[in-house]
């Protein structure tokens, strides 16, 4: 079978709890920093679980024209305004009917809905699902395919695959794609009500840990084919495998049977084994679930090599972001690669025995990895897996 | 790109209710024995309704499409919109009722039931995001990701007709609630999709009514009822992007005939 066109990634941009650019997440990563703090944007006195990853001081729109203003699409366009910069263009250096938007999201405009229902009835079409990923468009000058994908919280996963496949198709040139998410009261009350969030730190593979806490932000890649830059990349998208469970609306499969096929198909489309794969940035939400059916499948999908390789979660840091969470995650790998450095996982001091793989406690360890696998676990049983190459 | 050809689709379309004030064709909430499905939303007992139809018209047993080679795709535009208000105006919603909100639990309704434990993907839109589907089906048959590719459709309106009576100038009366599943193998011949932004030529619109990310589905059971084999373009908009997929179709009913 032929090998598929190569995918770079040519830039990205965040924003996050732990810093408003790639440069400020990054620092608060390896140093070891956390964004979790009381949520204050939304009333959280009746829940249970009162704090999260939130976003701080999220300016209007810069350089409005004319998008509908919301926190889903300001995030967005934080994200996207960041990318330019790190990108070094503005405007868009091509066609703009060359360029597509891809964006992954658990929550899409939802809380456009709460306040519509709440009465602010002109808030009503900013509440479907793929309104922030068409505003972010027009505030870009994008005029090419724009595609919302929701696949709960493997969502950036499948935005970035999605935005390879439109440049593969040849349906365009350039592809901003990732994912966000926005706090409020409709997700903090779900997951207060699921209770699944913890009132301690965020513990991925600590045997203490006890849940997650949500977090918000935005990360957006620009994807181009490799043949068609000539300039420095982060890196290049190798792969991506997906598999549905098939066994719970809400809970994963106990055996983690779908995250493996997910591992072992993304390895496959990248024409790789996993003896190549160098460093893991999993899902680890720190569920008491999650963590232990994410190192079973880790292992049966690694086999031999689980056991040898670095492996973190960064959810520690700034809570579990949704949408944005699995491109957050692959921006880490990359920079992991290109800094040398890979983010320990914070919280993380007294390891499960059944969780008992390199999860990089303590502090940021020297390393260079070059191929990184990017886990991802959702509602509905989705799984994502992406597999990433060090520029 | 190499065309998938149809395997099944069985599409379920709403009806007129007498005396019904605002111009939405609904479906109902369909029953289901067994107590898992007891709260279960409205759009995923249509999503399991409307796999069951597939299933009768390609006269397949349930088990044709289990396991890790069947991929399962999920399209909407608004299907969601019914479970995120009743949580919002529910403000006791429990953890399930939450669950029940995500339009991935839509398709994994459909995994859980027929044991559909293959590669998915689930895109948020109207038909432009459909006749992507079809193309991203099309890819992963391609690929030997899959072996068959089932692509979902659900559109519901009954619980937000207030909503949309509001702001009918974003879409096209009357509203028809429909769900559908297209069962896609690996084919022969091309398929050409195409997409234009802003201008472009006008979709023309789906007979009987606005159907959302299901139209396409509509377009081609009624093709279908009239043909097996032969090229086919399905069309829709949403925003403002006007999609068009070019197939030159064979149904694999058809294909066994001529074998």
């Amino acid at each position: 079978m032929a090998t598929p066109e190569r995918v770079a990634i040519a830039a990205a941009g965040v924003i996050t709890p732990i810093g408003q650019d790639l440069e400020a997440f990054w620092s608060a990563l390896v140093t070891g920093a956390s964004g979790i703090s009381q949520i204050e944007r939304v009333p959280v006195a009746d829940l249970r679980v009162q704090r999260g990853g939130e976003v701080k001081k999220l300016g209007r729109i810069k350089d409005w024209r004319g998008v509908p203003d919301c926190r889903a699409t300001r995030l967005l366009i934080a994200a996207a305004d960041d990318l330019c910069a790190q990108a070094a263009f503005r405007p868009l250096p091509l066609d703009p009917a060359r360029v597509g938007v891809v964006v992954g999201t658990a929550l899409g405009g939802v809380e456009e809905g709460e306040k519509a229902l709440a009465g602010d009835r002109r808030r009503l079409p900013g509440a479907l699902y793929d309104a922030p990923g068409w505003n972010l468009a027009r505030w870009l000058g994008a005029r090419g395919p724009v595609i919302t994908v929701s696949t709960a919280c493997a969502s950036g996963a499948a935005a970035m695959a999605v935005g390879a496949d439109l440049l593969r198709a040849g349906e365009a040139d350039a592809v901003v794609a990732g994912g966000y998410d926005a706090l409020c009261r409709f997700v903090l009350r779900g997951f207060d009500a699921l209770r699944s969030l913890t009132r301690d730190e965020v513990r991925p593979f600590d045997r203490r840990r006890s849940g997650l806490l949500l977090g918000e932000a935005g990360a957006l890649a620009l994807l181009v084919r490799e043949r068609d830059l000539p300039r420095a990349r982060l890196g290049t998208l190798l792969g991506y495998g997906s598999a549905s469970d098939g066994f719970h609306i809400a809970a994963p499969e106990p055996e983690g049977r779908g995250l493996e096929r997910a591992v072992r198909a993304a390895l496959a489309d990248a024409r790789l084994s996993p003896g190549d794969v160098d460093f893991v940035s999993a899902h680890g939400t720190a569920t008491p679930l999650n963590d232990r059916i994410e190192t079973a499948a880790l292992k049966r999908a690694l086999g031999a090599r689980a056991h040898q390789i670095p492996i973190n979660s960064i959810k520690g840091s700034l809570g579990h972001t949704m949408g944005a969470a699995a491109a957050l995650e692959a921006f880490m790998c990359l920079l992991s690669a290109q800094r040398g450095l890979i983010p320990p996982t914070l919280h993380l001091e007294e390891p499960d025995p059944e969780c008992d793989l390199d999860y990089v406690p303590g502090c940021a360890r020297a390393a260079r990895p070059r191929i990184m696998l990017s886990t991802s676990m959702g509602f509905g049983g989705c799984n994502g897996a992406l597999v990433l190459e060090a520029a | 790109m190499r065309a998938p050809a149809v395997r099944a689709l069985g599409v379920l379309t709403g009806r007129a209710q007498p005396g019904g004030a605002p111009p939405i064709l609904t479906l109902g909430r369909p029953e289901r024995p067994g107590d898992r499905f007891r709260r279960a939303t409205r759009e995923c007992l249509l999503a399991l309704a409307a796999v069951d139809a597939m299933l009768e018209d390609g006269k397949a047993p349930r088990a044709a499409i289990a396991g890790e080679r069947t991929a399962l795709l999920y399209v909407t535009a608004a299907a969601y919109g019914a479970s995120n208000r009743a949580f919002i105006e529910r403000h006791g919603g429990g953890g399930t009722h939450f669950a029940y909100t995500a339009p991935a639990v839509v398709p994994a309704e459909v995994a859980i039931e027929f044991g559909v434990t293959g590669p998915y993907g689930i895109l948020i839109g109207g038909a432009p995001a459909t006749l992507r589907a079809i193309g991203q089906a099309a890819r992963l048959l391609d690929a030997g990701s899959c072996d068959r590719a089932l692509l979902l459709a659900v559109e519901i309106f009954e619980e937000c007709a207030d909503l949309y009576a509001r702001h009918r100038r974003f879409n096209r009366w009357p509203l028809v609630e429909t769900a559908a599943c297209l069962w896609l193998e690996r084919g022969e011949g091309e398929l050409r999709f195409e997409s234009v932004r802003g201008g472009g030529p006008a979709a023309p619109m789906g007979r009987g009514g606005e159907r959302f990310a299901a139209g396409p589905l509509a377009d081609l059971r009624e093709w279908l009822d009239r043909a097996t084999a032969g090229p086919l373009e399905l069309a829709g908009r949403w925003r403002d992007e006007r999609a068009r997929l070019g197939w030159s179709l064979v149904t694999s009913h058809a294909r066994d005939s001529a074998a």
